[in-house]
């Protein structure tokens, strides 16, 4: 019972991170370098959402806020720090973007302190299906993420600018044939991408707490979630996030939470050994 | 006046590589013309120069009597001029019928219908066009790219070496629908490595030589020409070479 207990955190757990995994290849379909200031922007986004729903906006309303205020920075920083550095490969834009994403974190600590602040949210019951046991709040952050993962489905299935972003992310040179302009392309990847992101620090906020390393905690696991679905797959995001959300809670049953942090680099250790382009292959759809 | 007209076009991958040292050509309205030479001649790079995929470093390039050099590949596909790769020109994760929409990404209201009649001319296209460009065989895949530049209606199309890497059977049958494309209106500027075929369905032809035509001329007295014949033709007579003629030593 426990395992399936442990089963049931793990899918809860990798629904919560694949929305920020989304972002994340997403981001890396297009522009072509991993992008570690997810951390400050997932971050950024936890507290954009709190201080909104703290303001008295319904979730909709907050999950909004986060959205954007983390669409908005993330843009500017790829704008501003890390795009002008990608003519030098994508080595200096991903380590620039370390350096963006400490920046960030930094910015929040010094306007909210370390301490780990809570939403306040109602208090409810857990809900139990047999003995496996749920919160009510668990209940619902998945249910949102499910729903926007729903949505960037549908987006990139069936809108025409959905269509565009795979076309670019797929062969960049023919979409600029076409007469897809990559540079839209590259801006609406890093500001949907980066909202995605912010959304995620939301949602990881509300199942727990937030501070400003909220964004750092998640970093590996999204980073090897991406990696094992296939860096630059949508599908393979969401797949990732499951298989590491699901492996992480499992290793704590056997080698104790201390250790949890190494299934990310496990995992990243196997896919780069066994299979490179990841469990559903690069830049598939 | 020329639908395409290019004078003195210089350029290459970068500023101090330049392979393409002043080409001068013209394409008339509804015309096939046949870029040949050999490997190394700028070929592929004066199509890219044209298409907008490389900026020239000199020259102009006339296209419906506006100049389109410098202007990037969205903006020249949008004048209607279409390029088609060699390599990697379908989008292969798409499917097929998202590969046509993403031709018609610049005229969305038409494309719907354009779809249909491409579905019409190419029924190998509608009939797979839920499965992946990736799974489709070279010959089908080279259709489809052609497909795709055709979803802007364009007056012109540059192929860049359609036949590379089909078999016999599945070349020819690609030079018969660039010859129906043709007789539909849209003029074509080829470059093969296939040159005899080349020739053969051409009204003329240039033979550039590091990065310069070095001789132009109807496609039939060039492939007569016992000079180009020996030098970039193989030496082989073709289709249209008489065989009386002595080989050049």
């Amino acid at each position: 019972m426990i395992i399936l207990q442990a089963l049931v955190n793990g899918i809860v757990s990798g629904t919560l991170l694949a929305v920020p995994a989304i972002g994340f290849t997403a981001m890396f379909a297009v522009l072509r370098f991993p992008n570690f200031s997810v951390s400050g922007v997932a971050t950024l986004g936890a507290f954009a959402g709190y201080l909104a729903y703290g303001a008295g906006l319904q979730m909709a309303g907050s999950l909004a806020i986060a959205f954007a205020v983390a669409g908005v920075a993330g843009l500017a920083f790829d704008k501003v720090a890390h795009l002008p550095l990608i003519k030098q490969g994508a080595l200096p834009a991903a380590i620039a973007s370390i350096a963006t994403g400490l920046i960030l974190e930094n910015v929040v600590r010094l306007g909210f302190g370390n301490e780990p602040r809570g939403y306040d949210r109602p208090i409810a019951r857990d809900v139990f299906l047999g003995e496996i046991r749920v919160s009510p709040q668990q209940l619902e952050t998945m249910g949102l993420a499910l729903l926007l993962m729903l949505l960037v489905f549908a987006a990139l299935a069936f809108t025409r600018i959905g269509k565009a972003m795979r076309a670019s992310a797929d062969n960049p040179e023919l979409a600029a044939l076409k007469g897809i302009r990559p540079e839209r392309i590259a801006t609406l990847a890093s500001f949907v991408g980066m909202g995605l992101v912010g959304v995620g620090g939301m949602l990881l906020g509300l199942d727990s707490s937030i501070d400003p390393l909220t964004g750092t905690r998640i970093l590996l696991s999204l980073f090897a979630a991406a990696v094992l679905g296939g860096l630059g797959s949508v599908p393979g995001a969401v797949l990732g996030a499951f298989l590491i959300g699901m492996a992480e809670e499992l290793s704590v049953l056997v080698v104790g939470s201390q250790y949890r942090a190494a299934i990310g680099f496990i995992a990243i250790l196997a896919v780069l050994t066994l299979r490179p382009r990841g469990l559903l292959g690069e830049r598939a759809y | 006046m020329s639908l395409l007209q290019i004078a003195g076009l210089r350029g290459g991958y970068a500023a101090a590589d330049e392979i393409v040292k002043g080409a001068d050509l013209r394409v008339d309205a509804g015309e096939i013309v046949a870029l040949i030479g050999p490997n190394g001649a700028g070929k592929s790079t004066l199509l890219k120069l044209i298409a907008g995929l490389l900026r020239p470093s000199g020259g102009s390039v006339r296209f419906k009597e506006h100049e389109i050099a410098g202007l990037g590949a969205p903006v020249i596909s949008r004048r209607g001029l279409s390029f088609v790769p060699q390599e990697r020109n379908v989008f292969g994760t798409m499917s097929v019928a998202e590969n046509l929409e993403m031709g018609g990404f610049i005229d969305g209201a038409h494309a719907r219908k354009r779809m249909a009649e491409l579905y019409e001319r190419f029924p190998m296209l509608g009939e797979k066009r839920r499965a992946a460009a990736r799974t489709l065989s070279g010959g089908q895949r080279q259709i489809l790219a052609m497909a795709i530049a055709l979803m802007n209606a364009p007056d012109m199309l540059l192929l860049d070496e359609p036949t590379a890497g089909l078999s016999p059977r599945a070349a020819e049958e690609l030079f018969g629908t660039i010859l129906a494309l043709n007789k539909t209106g849209v003029a074509i500027l080829m470059v093969e490595q296939n040159a005899l075929e080349a020739l053969s369905v051409s009204a003329r032809a240039y033979v550039l030589v590091q990065g310069r035509p070095e001789h132009e001329g109807r496609a039939a007295d060039l492939a007569d020409d016992p000079t180009v014949r020996d030098l970039f033709l193989g030496g082989k007579a073709g289709p249209m070479v008489d065989a009386h003629i002595p080989l050049p030593r």
